[in-house]
């Protein structure tokens, strides 16, 4: 099944390759560790010499970067600015609105998490959790000076195992709902920020922006995105034009220029005396953006629908709506899981677009202003390196993750 | 005085159909009639046109030139003329076609629930039953691709017979399967032809046409060469490119 | 023989072909009314703000300066000039980058396949690492974590001595033309002509004998003569142009701002990351049977690449590559992040304290179409050429 290429090419997977390039690493029953030693790293005269070479060089770059962490850096910049960097300035008093969010978001990942089949301990499993877990909690520690917001922290990991535990007591009976409670969620967490006299978006800041335009831009961006890809390929010639100059011009334009469009001239379309937010054009533009991309992957998975399935279900009766409601749309979705993740992936990276504008305060721009303060001239590097772990580390977890369901869907009964 | 009362005429009517692909005529000027029960046998080399023919009876394709008029509905641009058409006919093809993310049952019931708003307990009962009759009972929480390719068709043999129509056509049902499950498909066919069903089969199974067929058409480069009752077509055919045709797949 | 009459006209609600016309008609009514809309709000938003909706601003001063521009410019400049700076710096980072980034993907590509395990995982953790953060972040840290970070110019760091490295700027060797070069130029090209044609001989000897032809060998050997000979005959006109620091400033040598520097670097890892993985999956997807069926034939090891693998996994990159060199040339854009003065952040600057946002963003964006267009033309040609021999 020809999957269509993602704009990043994450589903060339991570991990380990698999599949047959005779290039790859002989097939493992290795014996002893001297044999495969041996074997994966002195092979031949010139294996060994590359090993030696990397080694030294890999052994440098990590001494140079321990250096840095440990001893040279000054990471005062970041104890100062760790609410910045995680909310910007959303007001204190209004935090539960954001706690609310993140248990909220644990609860069902949990969740999630324990209706999967339970994956087996692994001695090299364990140590991998252990260590991220000591560092997490070591990092934690050092940085954060209010006993109160680690303890919320350490609520928030609590509910996760906790809907862990659930959805393993609970199985696949949780498997639909859990689909609509996730679908749900999305527009709660959102509207928990700004309904109920709430917070106007303009003070939604740092990391928490980031997700937040992420995630209203995958949401409003698919069903527009899923109209597109109809469109592209009706037979009517004129929406179809329609579809494919809308598409290929968002596709050939960068993210930057369409925000700063948004922010500097898009009003002028709008009706006079309608004045929206800047954070609310920039949300536009992510959407119109994700529209464009979304439409390519949805075209891709309606291609991979055989054509006999369009014909059978005319043949039995079927109208248009009915057909792709209950035939084609299923199967299309399906083959484009793997895709539409990669794409959230590069949305949620591509929310650090928000520096170019210059106006707002999302993680990047905050970690790039933070450096203005006089007390913490010349820590760019402190100041940029946490953000660029942040987002790191998000993109990283969610593309491990997608590889999990591709393996899942790929492997279903049907 | 527009529609003919039904149980008089043909079920199936076509007049000099013809039908064009760009600037390659498929069909040059087809005219056959299906009495009603009537069991048509279509054969022809690749590429005559033959399942382009079957495909314009139930509007798969459209027509560019001529008349099909079935079970007194002449077909036409008129979507109401369309869908009663389609409500009649039932199609079974090649490569089974059946829905891979559905169960077997809800691949049966689908049709009838949407289309004919039936409710959910008569369709699953009319999916039993039918299952029953194509020989496969109990199967209908499994998906298609836990069955074999001849359990397959036989599922899409009954998916268009749960809309309860008049006509079946048939394009190359056995084509796609293994030599050892073609037998149980056509074992079906078989009790199809035999009850009062009007069938129209596109089929390479000359023992088939032998045994069940009231007529065998013989389609070559868009239009019927010959036709006529299958004892007298396959060992005593009048064409010059009939005569070419059987030898090749006659061993 | 009973036969239906002439069926009544078809209602036209009903007649498919005429839903068909209405539902583009209605499509067409859609559009236009917004485009009506939108018109008239523009209108009147444009005068409400007494802005025009001409392009007479492009021929205003810029009034901005420009200091790292590859042609001519002055802040008394017309717009429409600081728009071409803008452009040929896009098309400088985005051409370097894109040859750059291709070497140093396929590099790692290789080493993504390597059977030494502590190369192949090396790779990969480059490839996790710089895939997962943003490109944004990469290039605001390249650029002040690092090269901000450098000496002042009197302190320069150097390599080797033969280039220097400082927080304005990166000064490169390079090398001069002097004379004779036109000579050199002449004889480079009577060069290439001779390779060609030794290629093709060399291409029939071997259809017509099958002598095995090293028609790679017999060009680049005979062009390499021709250029060293040529080089000596016209009075050896290549001179290295080595820089030196004085004080405060550089002689000679190739001189490359920090900005640029930056947004490049950050661009080339950044693509290389993806172009290896293109190049690692491309190549896997290669199924096993292919390698069995080549090797069954007695193919060597080089042969099985050259003739079975690579021309099937080309197939599969080139248009995953196409993919890259567009977000790279995208990308290029995230110099408006770091003071670069592409097209982007050239647009900005008109923007500010002038009122033609929307001429201004909407000719901007067009551009990076136009060139989008262009490399994905250019793109499809090379996929067309290496993909039309043999099936599909």
């Amino acid at each position: 099944m020809k999957r269509p290429a993602s704009e990043e090419g994450y589903e060339l997977t991570l991990g380990e390759p698999e599949g047959p390039a005779a290039q790859v690493a002989p097939e493992a029953v290795p014996a002893t560790p001297g044999e495969w030693v041996r074997k994966n790293l002195f092979s031949s005269f010139w294996s060994g010499m590359l090993t030696v070479v990397t080694a030294l060089l890999a052994a440098w770059i990590l001494a140079k970067a321990i250096g840095f962490v440990f001893v040279d850096a000054d990471w005062s910049v970041l104890k100062a600015n760790l609410r910045v960097y995680m909310v910007g300035r959303f007001p204190l008093e209004e935090m539960w609105r954001v706690w609310t969010d993140v248990y909220v978001i644990a609860l069902l990942a949990g969740l999630s998490r324990g209706v999967q089949p339970a994956m087996p301990w692994t001695l090299r499993r364990v140590v991998r959790w252990a260590l991220i877990l000591g560092v997490a909690v070591a990092v934690l520690l050092y940085l954060v000076e209010s006993s109160r917001v680690l303890i919320m922290l350490a609520a928030a990991v609590a509910l996760m195992v906790a809907g862990a535990a659930i959805g393993r007591r609970l199985g696949r009976v949780l498997r639909k709902p859990l689909i609509f409670a996730w679908i749900l969620a999305f527009p709660f967490v959102v509207i928990l920020l700004r309904g109920f006299g709430g917070v106007k978006p303009e003070n939604w800041g740092g990391f928490l922006l980031n997700v937040i335009v992420a995630v209203v831009a995958i949401f409003v961006s698919f069903p527009i995105g899923l109209l597109l890809a109809l469109g592209r390929r009706s037979t009517l010639p004129v929406v179809r034009t329609f579809s494919v100059g809308f598409i290929e011009f968002i596709r050939g334009v960068p993210l930057v220029t369409l925000l700063i469009f948004g922010v500097f001239a898009f009003e002028l379309l709008l009706p006079p005396g309608l004045r929206l937010p800047n954070i609310v054009l920039a949300m536009i533009m992510f959407v119109v953006f994700s529209s464009a991309y979304v439409a390519e992957i949805v075209r891709g998975g309606l291609q991979g629908v055989p054509e006999g399935q369009y014909e059978a279900s005319r043949a039995l009766g079927l109208r248009y709506p009915r057909m792709m409601r209950s035939i084609v749309l299923p199967q299309a979705l399906r083959n484009t899981i793997p895709s539409m993740i990669s794409h959230f992936i590069s949305l949620f990276k591509d929310t650090s677009l928000l520096v170019g504008v210059g106006l707002f305060s999302d993680l990047l721009s905050n970690a790039g202003r933070a450096t203005r303060d006089l007390a913490f001239v010349g820590l760019e590097a402190e100041a940029l390196l946490p953000a660029a772990f942040m987002f790191w580390a998000v993109a990283y977890a969610m593309a491990r993750w997608s590889q999990r369901v591709e393996k899942r869907v790929g492997v279903g009964e049907r | 005085m527009t529609m003919a009362q039904e149980g008089n005429g043909p079920m199936i009517l076509a007049e000099d159909v013809e039908k064009w692909f760009g600037k390659f005529q498929a069909l040059k000027g087809v005219t056959t009639s299906v009495r009603r029960g009537e069991v048509v046998v279509i054969v022809g080399p690749s590429g005559s046109g033959k399942s382009t023919f079957i495909r314009t009876i139930n509007r798969l394709e459209r027509h560019d030139k001529g008349r099909i008029v079935v079970d007194g509905i002449e077909l036409t641009d008129d979507l109401r003329n369309i869908e009663r058409v389609r409500s009649e006919i039932g199609m079974v093809f090649q490569s089974f076609n059946l829905f891979p993310h559905l169960t077997v049952g809800d691949n049966i019931t689908l049709a009838p629930r949407n289309v004919r708003h039936w409710p959910k307990g008569k369709a699953q009962e009319k999916a039993d039953q039918l299952l029953q009759r194509v020989g496969i009972p109990e199967q209908a929480d499994k998906y298609p691709a836990q069955l074999s390719g001849g359990q397959q068709q036989r599922v899409a043999i009954a998916r268009a017979l749960a809309m309860e129509p008049k006509i079946m056509l048939f394009d190359e049902p056995t084509s796609a399967l293994d030599p050892e499950m073609i037998k149980e498909v056509l074992e079906v066919m078989l009790e199809l032809a035999r009850s009062d069903m009007t069938l129209v089969v596109i089929t390479h199974e000359i023992g088939f046409a032998k045994e069940v067929a009231d007529r065998v058409l013989f389609f070559d480069e868009g239009t019927i060469v010959e036709e006529g009752p299958p004892a007298e077509f396959f060992s005593n055919p009048k064409h010059e490119r009939s005569k070419r045709f059987l030898d090749q797949i006659l061993v | 023989m009973e036969v239906v009459a002439t069926p009544p006209r078809t209602p036209l609600w009903r007649n498919v072909r005429f839903r068909r016309v209405l539902g583009q008609v209605l499509f067409m009514v859609l559009v236009l009314f917004l485009v009506r809309e939108v018109s008239f709000n523009l209108q009147f938003n444009t005068a409400a703000r007494r802005q025009g909706l001409g392009f007479g601003f492009l021929d205003s001063q810029a009034g901005f300066a420009i200091s790292d521009t590859p042609i001519e410019y002055s802040s008394t400049n017309p717009v429409s000039r600081a728009f071409q700076v803008g452009f040929w710096n896009t098309i400088r980072v985005a051409g370097l980058g894109i040859v750059l980034t291709t070497i140093l993907g396929l590099l790692l590509g290789i080493a993504r396949l390597s059977p030494n395990w502590l190369v192949r995982k090396l790779s990969q953790g480059y490839v996790d690492l710089i895939r997962n953060t943003p490109v944004a972040v990469q290039v605001v840290f390249w650029w002040s974590a690092i090269f901000l970070a450098l000496p002042r110019i009197q302190e320069s760091v150097s390599i080797f001595d033969v280039a220097y490295v400082s927080n304005r700027s990166t000064v490169l060797p390079w090398f001069r033309l002097e004379e004779g070069g036109g000579i050199w130029m002449l004889s480079l090209a009577a060069g290439l002509l001779g390779a060609a044609l030794l290629w093709r001989w060399r291409s029939h000897v071997n259809e017509r004998t099958g002598e095995p032809h090293h028609r790679v060998l017999w060009s680049t050997s005979a062009l390499l003569a021709v250029a060293a000979l040529g080089f000596f005959v016209s009075g050896t006109p290549m001179e290295a142009d080595v820089p030196d620091l004085l004080g405060r400033n550089y002689l000679g040598g190739v001189r490359l701002s920090s900005e640029f520097a930056a947004l490049l670097i950050a661009l080339v890892i950044y693509t290389a990351a993806f172009i290896a993985e293109i190049v690692r999956g491309s190549i896997q997807a290669i199924s096993r049977g292919q390698h069995e069926a080549a090797e069954a034939l007695g193919l060597r090891r080089g042969q099985q690449l050259r003739f079975v693998i690579l021309p099937q996994a080309l197939r599969i990159a080139i248009p995953a590559i196409n993919s890259q060199y567009l977000n790279l040339m995208k990308n290029s854009s995230l110099g408006v992040l770091i003071g670069f003065y592409e097209l982007t952040r050239v647009s900005k600057s008109i923007i500010t304290g002038r009122g033609n946002n929307l001429q201004v963003l909407l000719m901007t964006m067009g551009v990076y179409l136009a060139i989008s267009l262009t490399i994905s033309l250019f793109m499809n040609l090379i996929n067309r050429a290496v993909t039309t021999r043999g099936v599909r």
